[in-house]
């Protein structure tokens, strides 16, 4: 599980890894960036990870030369992952969930089938991007990837779960978007009036609970559950 | 001594209007993008007349309209973008550095070279820090609901008329077409002739284009698949499946799954973030990065 270091410019490179995304994968790369974080804090900018990629941007030329001198020497052991376990309401109805119907047909599944299949499994979180507090899950069911739509709709509501190719996820805020929307839910994914803007970290686990319109009209709490497990 | 505050009225305030420093570099970890001036050699040279520090939030114009007033004195500089600048209703003809009394009216008109003008003041506004920076981004400060009431915050410093000799304005090192750009993290995965296409064409920027990225209108086919989706900083390049190029700005989220085929230098950024819709540009490869 030993990356290459890619220099893409002066001040930015990244660390690839050849392989699927995985939980063992995402060990190994919370393992380079703690280890990164503590070492070069002085010279490092930011570190940005991605499924495959941990990115590295420098200070300057000279704390990525360094790096690069270094880091076929480094060696690492996989950082164990969090046991927490975020429960995610979610109101799987056509109300919310524009698309639901149309996939559920072009899936041949029942809403119910297509529910189930959707919030059984647990989420691992990745990290985030795309929109201030979307967090990239691994665990999509390949019975639901579904190819994004060509046309992207302008408003996206908050809070909306989507399918797009073999990823889902929540929309925190209106945006563009051209994934399937298959519900929404009641609670907040972004807050930027707090000093950590989201609840949740890269690592943590997540799992849909389907809630009706009802409870979800009435819902209350701005954050979710957890436990550990 | 008693420190005299000034607030700079926004009399006029049109779109493409944002207050902007050199970015925000811990948001990346909360999916939150860099912002930042767009044009950050013009957003610099400013705070270096002024002499101020390097993270002082200036305000990003991208339109004509904007009118502003002073209610104490100041001195402040205006870069990028060369444009009609009028003081009081009077012309200004030098206007890199301007001396401001309590009560001055300024105002930007029409563009006439570069597309993006930075008005920075001796001290830098004095805004809200989110995660170290004073940059605008719609879910964090939410600028579009600033409105011509408000005022923004500065110190003033007592000024003299006299600012003796003003440094020129200089916009012929935007004016260039070439922009520099190294080979991007999946550069690789591009057959020979879709390299040599990509640096021999002459792309010209589409409408399509703001603070989050800017899409070019030539296509370059291609069979590519879509990646895992990984980091993307301002001045990437993806390459759509539908062949657009799309060169990521300093709005774009943190990461993409279109394939990375560029990172642009720092002056290619900048020099980019001063072309108007429908100019034209090509990529320079730059070989080695460190040596």
């Amino acid at each position: 599980m030993k990356p290459i270091y890619q220099i893409l410019s002066p001040v930015i490179g990244e660390l690839v890894w050849d392989q699927h995304p995985s939980d063992n994968l995402l060990a190994y790369q919370f393992a380079y960036l703690n280890y990164i974080q503590i070492k070069y804090s002085s010279n490092l900018l930011e570190a940005r990870q991605g499924f495959t990629r941990l990115s590295l941007f420098w200070k300057n030329i000279k704390s990525q030369q360094q790096f690069v001198e270094q880091v076929s020497d480094i060696e690492l052991i996989p950082l164990p992952l969090s046991n927490t376990l975020w429960q995610v309401p979610v109101c799987y109805e056509p109300e919310f969930g524009q698309d639901l119907n149309a996939l559920a047909a072009s899936k041949n599944l029942s809403l119910t089938e297509l529910i189930q299949i959707h919030s059984n499994p647990i989420y691992r979180i990745h990290f985030f991007g795309f929109l201030p507090g979307f967090f990239y899950l691994n665990g999509l069911s390949p019975l639901l990837h579904t190819p994004r739509k060509s046309v992207p709709i302008l408003a996206v509501p908050p809070g909306s779960v989507a399918i797009g190719g073999y990823q889902t996820g929540i929309y925190p805020m209106q945006s563009p978007g051209g994934w399937h929307i298959i519900g929404r839910s009641p609670i907040a994914f972004f807050d930027s009036t707090k000093p950590i803007p989201v609840w949740a970290k890269p690592g943590e686990r997540i799992q849909f609970v389907p809630i009706s319109g009802t409870q979800f009209r009435n819902w209350k709490q701005s954050y979710p559950k957890s436990a550990s497990q | 001594m008693i420190q005299v505050l000034g607030k700079a009225k926004l009399l006029r305030y049109p779109p493409g209007t944002s207050l902007q420093d050199e970015g925000r570099f811990s948001g990346a970890q909360y999916g939150i993008p860099s912002s930042g001036a767009m044009d950050q050699r013009s957003f610099r040279w400013a705070n270096h007349l002024l002499k101020n520090t390097s993270s002082a939030v200036a305000l990003e114009l991208s339109q004509p309209g904007l009118q502003i007033q002073f209610t104490q004195a100041c001195l402040i500089a205006l870069t990028g973008a060369n444009a009609v600048v009028t003081l009081n209703q009077k012309k200004v003809s030098n206007s890199s550095l301007i001396s401001i009394t309590e009560g001055d009216i300024l105002e930007i008109g029409s563009f006439l070279t570069g597309c993006r003008l930075y008005l920075c003041i001796q001290g830098g506004f004095q805004v809200e820090r989110y995660l170290g920076s004073g940059s605008d981004f719609d879910s964090i400060t939410f600028p579009s609901k600033r409105s011509t009431q408000d005022g923004l915050i500065y110190f003033s410093y007592p000024q003299s008329k006299n600012l003796g000799a003003k440094p020129k304005w200089v916009t012929s090192w935007f004016e260039s077409s070439e922009i520099e750009a190294y080979r991007g993290a999946d550069w690789r995965l591009l057959t020979s002739a879709q390299q040599e296409l990509i640096c021999s064409t002459i792309f010209h920027l589409s409408k399509f284009s703001n603070r989050m990225g800017i899409q070019l209108e030539e296509l370059v086919s291609n069979q590519l698949e879509e990646l895992p989706t990984n980091p993307v900083f301002p001045g990437t390049v993806q390459l759509t499946p539908g062949g657009k190029i799309i060169v990521l700005m300093r709005d774009a989220g943190v990461t993409g799954g279109y394939p990375r085929i560029l990172q642009l230098t720092e002056e290619g950024q900048s020099i980019l973030a001063q072309k108007k819709v429908g100019e034209p540009i090509r990529f320079q490869l730059l070989e080695s990065i460190i040596g």
